[in-house]
């Protein structure tokens, strides 16, 4: 085959010729360095020697202090402990050792701990101080500083350590800080700092920059040894913003006490008129304090570990299928889409027939002919089987996401899931199979793929409440903005939420137990089960182990008149979507109430057209702009 | 000439391996084991002992490798490749996981990066790529595509994470191996005058940070505390080292702490003002030897796997030494790149090194008819 040993000889000598151009380049490249170098290094010598002669300049941060997190009234969630803490540099010690036994004259150094201080020191470099004690007394701080000139390598330094306030309540809202994992060279010069905390969960890492600040600079003159000789210029840090929440610390408390008579339960409450976040518990929960002041390693593994999750934020995080509360999705879809008419009946024989399967409805000896308004009373499943089906899946899911399902907001808790809106090309995308009929049925009654966040269907309410496509926000607002209205008619939306209305106070309604009682104002609300299990096996739901029992959801608005507060609660493993969530929502919808209306009396809160102001002493600027 | 050859001994093939390659690099790692005991103030701890250590292990590991079989590394380069390309993609589903907090998050850096296992890999099925496809279709397009997919892929999954250093080094292997591998040189400067048409898009497209790294390097004054900072120092321990440098122990910018990072990406700028000039340019010299000599072993070597892993391996070592060296002399912005066997640090020591052992078995291996241009896998 000489053709091809002709070839592969050619071959040969292409690859020499190519490494030999790309050794060229190298070797540029080299002499490129070498050039730079020769420049840096023989040439300018004269510039840079002086700059490192004799006596330098050591440039160090200072700390920015981290901005405080405030509750609606001004109330610190989240603020700063000055403390002082000892360091030791090795390098400038002579005996680290005898040093320290000096120090442990002011403070109670252990052997052990004079050890251990030893053997961190050896694990970095000589130069670099090493924390002896923290949080020391002002009597300790005072002797240190005293005997400083006799003990050299000793130095004290204030730094400011995160303090909470409000325990379990504030914990998912306010998350916690921690120490910097690794930062790169183009990081914010504070992270260098080793008593740089920052924030990791919740609002502490969504207002990250916020909170953070700016660092200052000190130009000192050192010696030889690194002694100071004098300052040479400073640059003040410019302190983190305070962050004022929407949330109140007292309501909060009030709603986890009620909550905490569940194992596993998440709820959310949103201004309908602004998006503020007014209440927002997942239980269980856990206590930054308890984090942020140095948790072991085998606490944090429990807590990271435990079965029920305390660390998740149900709210942002939790991710589960809305059943029958999307039904208002498939309601105000069918009317939008003009395939059922107001007043049109479809008759509930307790299923529903499709491509030779047949799709049970929740009762099974059926509801008889029904209006939209009574499905939506009674959440009968074959009603919103039709309505799906002649809707399609695509104008299912586009109603879906205008009511905010399907989607995260960045609005500071950094957590946040997106959950599932499918449709064909979801389906497409993630099985790389066809949309079939079935599954158009079982989204329209929130079940199949839908993955809804308890945030997102309090949205989706308080959207379906105000027509307008308002977005969630934890951070208090200065000023009101009105948010576009949504794309529906008026008219389909007071269908909806008519039906709403209905599910709670009429007969036969969904969640009856939601009423607020006597005088109150009313409720409009829709309850679901996240289906577990296959539903063929529902039949006894209760004597189901609770890991595997279906969740409850409820969410409702109120006043009914003049929408206020919108909410979404999850029961995990409840199994009967009405027993223990509709009380729930009552509860907390009361609690919500009484603590906007402060001291004033509950009758202004029902058919005036006041909007009534939550929190107290401060005044509202949503009041004023309305 | 292509006769039917017995498989080398273990012996034998220790006696083919490329010592002075291996001397090289030892002179690399010596180097970083002094700089080290240097910095630390005349300690082996913390870093100078665990770097040699590591060394050590990953010289043994260069040497086992050798003595694989040329053909098994053939085999495992396309699944490595895949493997990578997997990983690479999971990285934005994994680190959703991670969760930050307190000082055990060291937990997780048990991990490992699946770039760093990339680097290798994407040279390896470079490689297996070419040794497959015959020498007369290397130029027509429809073969010139699939290896730029297989590069264009990871550096896209990199860029996301961010982790503009990695998507470099895999921009520049897959050139380099292209354009060894005898791809006609027309695509090159189709690809040149794509990638300046394509500056204003990326710029519009890189992260902020991203953005304003360039900046300061461009004005290093603007940011004093961050990357400029690092820049500035540097520049500092570079320029007052002169020529003959300050002498051991004595460089009092990384004494005194002025230099950050500077076991790790800014070592050189140490060696430069404790051993000068001078100091520097023995380095380089030692890397300049440590290259010439593999494409030397590339030269050699008979079969086309072979000749591209070496390269490859040798390139490799010139993009770390080359964008280290000038990002310590301020020649380009601030990367995360340390300078390979002599910085502290594991990662790249490890990546580098496996890198080299593929080589030294293709070049142990490679001049064995057996495994030649028309072995059994064509």
């Amino acid at each position: 085959m000489p053709d091809r040993d002709d070839a592969i000889r050619e071959r040969e000598r292409q690859f020499t010729r190519r490494s030999l151009i790309l050794g060229g380049a190298q070797a540029t490249g080299f002499l490129l360095i070498g050039w730079r170098l020769f420049n840096l290094q023989v040439l300018e010598r004269g510039h840079y020697a002086p700059l490192a002669d004799e006596n330098r300049i050591d440039l160090q941060i200072l700390a920015p202090r981290r901005g405080r997190i405030l509750d609606d009234v001004g109330r610190p969630l989240a603020d700063n402990r000055e403390i002082f803490s000892a360091t030791v540099t090795p390098s400038l010690a002579k005996d680290l050792r005898a040093l320290l036994a000096r120090v442990g004259q002011i403070l109670p150094l252990t052997d052990g701990a004079i050890a251990e201080i030893v053997q961190r020191s050896k694990k970095q470099s000589r130069s670099r101080p090493v924390i002896i004690a923290t949080d020391l007394t002002f009597d300790e701080l005072a002797k240190l500083n005293l005997f400083a000139p006799s003990l050299p390598g000793i130095a004290t330094e204030a730094t400011w350590r995160r303090r909470y306030h409000g325990g379990e309540s504030i914990g998912h809202v306010v998350g916690f800080v921690g120490s910097v994992d690794r930062y790169g060279v183009d990081d914010d010069a504070v992270l260098r700092l080793p008593d740089t905390r920052i924030g990791k969960r919740g609002v502490e890492a969504g207002f990250e920059s916020v909170l953070r600040g700016t660092g200052g600079t000190q130009k000192i003159e050192v010696d030889a040894r690194g002694r100071m000789v004098r300052t040479l210029e400073t640059v003040e840090p410019v302190h983190g913003q305070d962050v004022t929440l929407s949330i109140d610390a007292d309501l909060q408390t009030a709603v986890l006490d009620r909550m905490q008579r569940e194992r596993t339960a998440a709820a959310v409450v949103i201004d309908v008129k602004t998006g503020e976040i007014v209440a927002l518990v997942s239980v269980p929960g856990f206590d930054p304090a308890a984090i942020a002041s140095g948790i072991s390693e085998a606490e944090w593994r429990k807590l990271a570990t435990a079965e029920d999750k305390p660390l998740l934020n149900r709210v942002v995080s939790g991710q589960y299928a809305p059943g029958s509360t999307f039904k208002i999705v498939t309601a105000l879809a069918a009317l939008d889409a003009g395939v059922i008419s107001p007043d049109e009946r479809i008759s509930c024989p307790g299923h529903y027939k499709l491509g030779g399967r047949t799709y049970p409805c929740w009762n099974s000896a059926g509801h008889g002919e029904l209006t939209i308004h009574e499905a939506l009373r009674c959440a009968c499943d074959v009603f919103f089987y039709e309505a799906a089906r002649r809707t399609g899946i695509d104008k299912i899911a586009a109603t879906a996401r205008r009511l905010g399902l399907g989607a995260v907001y960045d609005f500071g808790l950094t957590e946040e899931k997106a959950g599932i809106i499918p449709d064909r090309d979801w389906k497409r995308g993630n099985f790389n199979a066809p949309w079939m009929g079935g599954e158009t049925l079982l989204t329209g009654i929130g079940q199949g793929y839908v993955q809804t966040t308890p945030l997102q269907l309090a949205l989706m309410t308080a959207r379906v409440a105000s027509g307008r496509a308002i977005l969630p926000s934890i951070e208090k607002k200065t000023h009101s903005t009105e948010s576009a209205a949504l794309p529906f008619q008026t008219a389909h939306l007071d269908i909806v939420r008519k039906g709403m209305l209905g599910a709670v106070n009429e007969d036969g309604g969904a969640i009856e137990n939601a009423r607020l009682g006597p005088g109150r104002p009313d409720v409009a609300g829709q309850a679901g089960t996240a289906t577990l299990a296959a539903r063929e096996i529902v039949a006894q739901p209760n004597e189901r182990p609770h890991p595997k029992r279906d969740h409850a959801i409820v969410i409702a608005y109120t006043p009914f008149d003049v929408p206020r507060y919108a909410i979404a609660t999850v029961i995990e493993h409840a199994s009967v979507s009405d027993a223990p969530a509709a009380p729930l929502v009552r509860d907390i919808l009361n609690l919500v109430l009484d603590h906007g209306d402060g001291s004033r009396a509950h009758k202004n809160t029902t058919g005036e057209s006041t909007v009534p102001p939550r929190g107290t002493g401060e005044t509202h600027t949503s009041e004023t702009a309305g | 000439m292509r006769t039917s050859r017995r498989p080398f001994t273990a012996t034998a093939k220790l006696l083919r391996i490329h010592w002075p390659v291996l001397l090289a690099t030892c002179v690399l790692a010596a180097i970083g084991t002094i700089t080290l005991y240097s910095v630390s103030g005349g300690s082996f701890q913390p870093w100078a002992e665990r770097h040699t250590l590591r060394f050590l292990v990953a010289l043994a590991i260069v040497v086992a490798m050798a003595l694989v079989r040329l053909e098994v590394w053939i085999k495992l380069s396309y699944p490595a490749y895949a493997i990578a390309l997997l990983m690479l993609a999971l990285v934005p589903v994994f680190g959703v996981e991670a969760l930050g907090a307190k000082r055990w998050i060291e937990i997780g850096q048990l991990s490992f990066q699946p770039s760093e296992l990339m680097k290798f890999a994407l040279v390896a099925a470079l490689a297996r790529y070419y040794l497959w496809l015959p020498t007369d279709r290397v130029g027509r397009w429809q073969y010139v595509l699939s290896p730029v997919l297989m590069v264009l892929v990871p550096v896209l999954l990199t860029l996301k994470q961010p982790d503009l250093g990695s998507a470099m080094v895999f921009l520049a292997l897959g050139l380099a191996l292209m354009f060894l591998a005898g791809v006609p040189r027309a695509y090159f400067a189709v690809a040149a005058v794509l990638a300046i048409a394509a500056l204003p898009v990326v710029w519009s497209g890189l992260h902020d940070y991203q953005r304003r790294r360039i900046e300061v390097f461009l004005d290093p004054g603007m940011d004093p505390l961050g990357a400029g900072y690092h820049i500035t120092q540097s520049k500092i321990a570079l320029g007052s080292g002169g020529i003959s440098g300050k002498g051991f122990m004595q460089g009092t910018q990384s004494q005194l702490d002025f230099v950050p990072e500077k076991h790790t990406d800014f070592i050189a700028s140490i060696i430069g003002e404790e051993w000068g000039f001078t100091g520097l340019l023995f380095l380089m010299a030692a890397y300049a030897a440590l290259i010439a000599m593999m494409t030397a072993m590339a030269w050699r070597s008979e079969n086309r796997y072979a000749q591209l892993v070496i390269a490859g391996s040798a390139t490799s070592f010139f993009i770390y030494v080359f964008v280290n060296l000038a990002m310590v002399t301020g020649l380009v912005p601030v990367v995360g790149i340390p300078l390979p066997l002599v910085s502290y640090g594991g990662t790249a020591m490890t990546t580098l090194m496996i890198g080299l052992g593929l080589a030294m078995s293709g070049y142990v291996h490679g001049r064995e008819p057996r495994s030649g241009n028309l072995g059994p896998f064509w």
